[in-house]
Formats: C-alpha cells, structure tokens, sequence
C-alpha cells in the first residue's frame, strides 16, 4: 500500500525523468541536423563552382531533412549577403569577397512539453530553432 | 521509508546521467562549430588578394585587410560582437580570443610547411595562406563535467583559378 502511494506521489517526476531525456536528445539532433544542412549548402554554395544558393539546392536540402524524420514544409531558409546582393540567383552569383549568409530553422514542435509534467512552461510550439553560418563566396567570374 | 530514500537516490542519479550526456553533446556541438567558424575566418582571410601586387602578376595576401575579414567572420559564425565577446544569442558565453594570425604570404617558398610548437600545429601550404587559432570556453550548463577550453587551429590558403 505504501509503496503504491510512493509511485503514485512520484508518478509525473518518474516520467520526466523517464521520458524528458529522449526529447531533449531529438532537439539535440535536429539543431545538429539543421546546422549540417547550413555547412553543406555554404560549402557547396559558396564554392567557386557556384557562388549562389538556388532554389533547387534547396529543394534537395529539405529532401535530406524529410529523410531524417523533419517535415520539409516546415522548414525555413533565409539567404542573404553582405552586400545586400541576391544570393539565390544563379545568373548573377555572388563574386569573391562577398559573403553568404544562410539561416534555417524550424519549430520545436512539442519537444518540450513533457517539461509540464513538472510545472515548467514549455518553450512555444512555434518557437523556431536556428542554425546560421556565414561563408565568402570564391566565385570568379 | 527506505524505498522513498532508494527511489528519490536513483532519480538523482538518472539526472546525472542523463544531464552529462547531454553536456556532452551540446559540448561536441560547440567544437564542431567553433572549428567552422575558425575555418571559415580563415578561408575569409585566404581570399584577400592584393591588387597592387597582383597587378605584377605577383599572388599575395593584403595582410591588413585579411585580419579584418578573419575577425568578421570568426565574430558573424560565432555571433560575437567587435571586441570578441558573445552577443545574447550566442551558444558562447566567454569572449573568443586569437591566440595566433599569421599570414603565409608569397616571399615564403612553396610547399611551405608552418610548423607551431606552442599549439602543436602543422600545416602545408600550396599557396600563400592564412592560420588562425582561437581559444573557445565551453559554455557550460551543468556542473557534472569539468571545465573545458579548446585552442581551435585553422589554415587557409589562397584560391586561385
């Protein structure tokens, strides 16, 4: 009888502590996920290949995401450079010396609402996390 | 009673555990990108052509404007502000310092070896080029790891098509 009224007094804490780590962990990964897709598109992007970051690159990043469990629609990529130039248009990329900057991010979701369980107000569900890097361009033209 | 003692002893316990994992790989996190951010001012820097020496047909690095790019993308990747100190968004809360900036530039022989005993860096370079290397303080959230500090060393060089 005791040890049921010990249970049923720690039941939610059990919980969280059970079941919190888990969602923590998926916020873990998918920052990292998100900072991934960050490094590759500067990297493909910034390279003296390219000089911009399409559309269809993009595409094909939201694509990876969808593979590792994010939904692509969700997700958000803002380009920009340091001149103000337009870093997603493939007649004009963006020449060395200028730099890309790229920010994804996306919505904590309900990651953190198992923190209720323990009287903690969760961060919002459209609260987004972000990934940002900046990289100059080597494209010549 | 003594169950309540057990049970409230291994939460404790769990939490521990769990708080050091997760200490671990926002840790893991920060150095990878540290290292970027550190690649990247370098990569910034490599890129600074001097026009009045390429106008002699001669690749060199201008050493001044390379230090300025190096300090605005180490501080934009790691969102610091002009000083080397973390902006409020930040996953960095100690100011970054640069321990070194050097510029490899075109009087050098090439292949050039840069050899660093003070941080144990070597590097070879093709071309002139640039090695940056940052002292990063680990943020860190819970007490369950012991402090730690990175020297992040990176080297760029010259792209030249």
């Amino acid at each position: 009888m005791k040890q049921l009224l010990v249970f049923v007094l720690f039941a939610a804490m059990l919980c969280w502590i059970l079941f919190s780590p888990i969602y923590k962990h998926v916020v873990i990964v998918r920052q990292a996920v998100l900072q991934q897709e960050v490094d590759y598109l500067l990297e493909v992007g910034a390279s003296g290949t390219y000089g911009y970051i399409d559309g269809e690159m993009l595409r094909q990043s939201a694509e990876r995401m969808a593979r590792l469990g994010l939904r692509p629609e969700a997700v958000s990529f803002e380009i920009a450079t340091t001149t103000g130039a337009d870093g997603a248009n493939p007649a004009a990329p963006v020449p060395r010396g200028t730099g890309i900057m790229l920010t994804i991010s996306y919505p904590y979701e309900n990651l953190f609402m198992i923190d209720r369980l323990i009287g903690i107000e969760p961060i919002s569900s459209d609260d987004r996390m972000r990934a940002f890097g900046m990289k100059m361009s080597e494209y010549v033209p | 009673m003594h169950k309540l003692l057990l049970i409230i002893a291994m939460m404790a316990v769990w939490l521990t555990t769990h708080l050091l994992q997760v200490e671990e790989e926002m840790a893991m996190k920060t150095l990878s990108q540290s290292k970027r951010a550190v690649n990247r001012a370098a990569h910034a820097a490599a890129q600074q052509l001097d026009k009045t020496a390429l106008s002699d047909g001669e690749l060199r690095i201008h050493e001044g404007a390379a230090a300025q790019e190096a300090a605005r993308y180490l501080a934009a990747n790691l969102q610091l502000d002009g000083s080397g100190t973390p902006l409020p968004g930040s996953f960095l809360r100690h100011p970054v310092e640069v321990l070194v900036f050097e510029v490899i530039n075109s009087e050098q022989s090439f292949p050039y070896v840069y050899r660093n005993e003070t941080f144990e860096f070597e590097a070879l370079f093709r071309q002139p080029g640039v090695v940056l290397i940052a002292k990063v303080v680990y943020p860190r959230a819970f007490s369950v790891i012991e402090p730690i500090e990175w020297e992040i060393r990176g080297a760029a060089e010259l792209v030249a098509h």
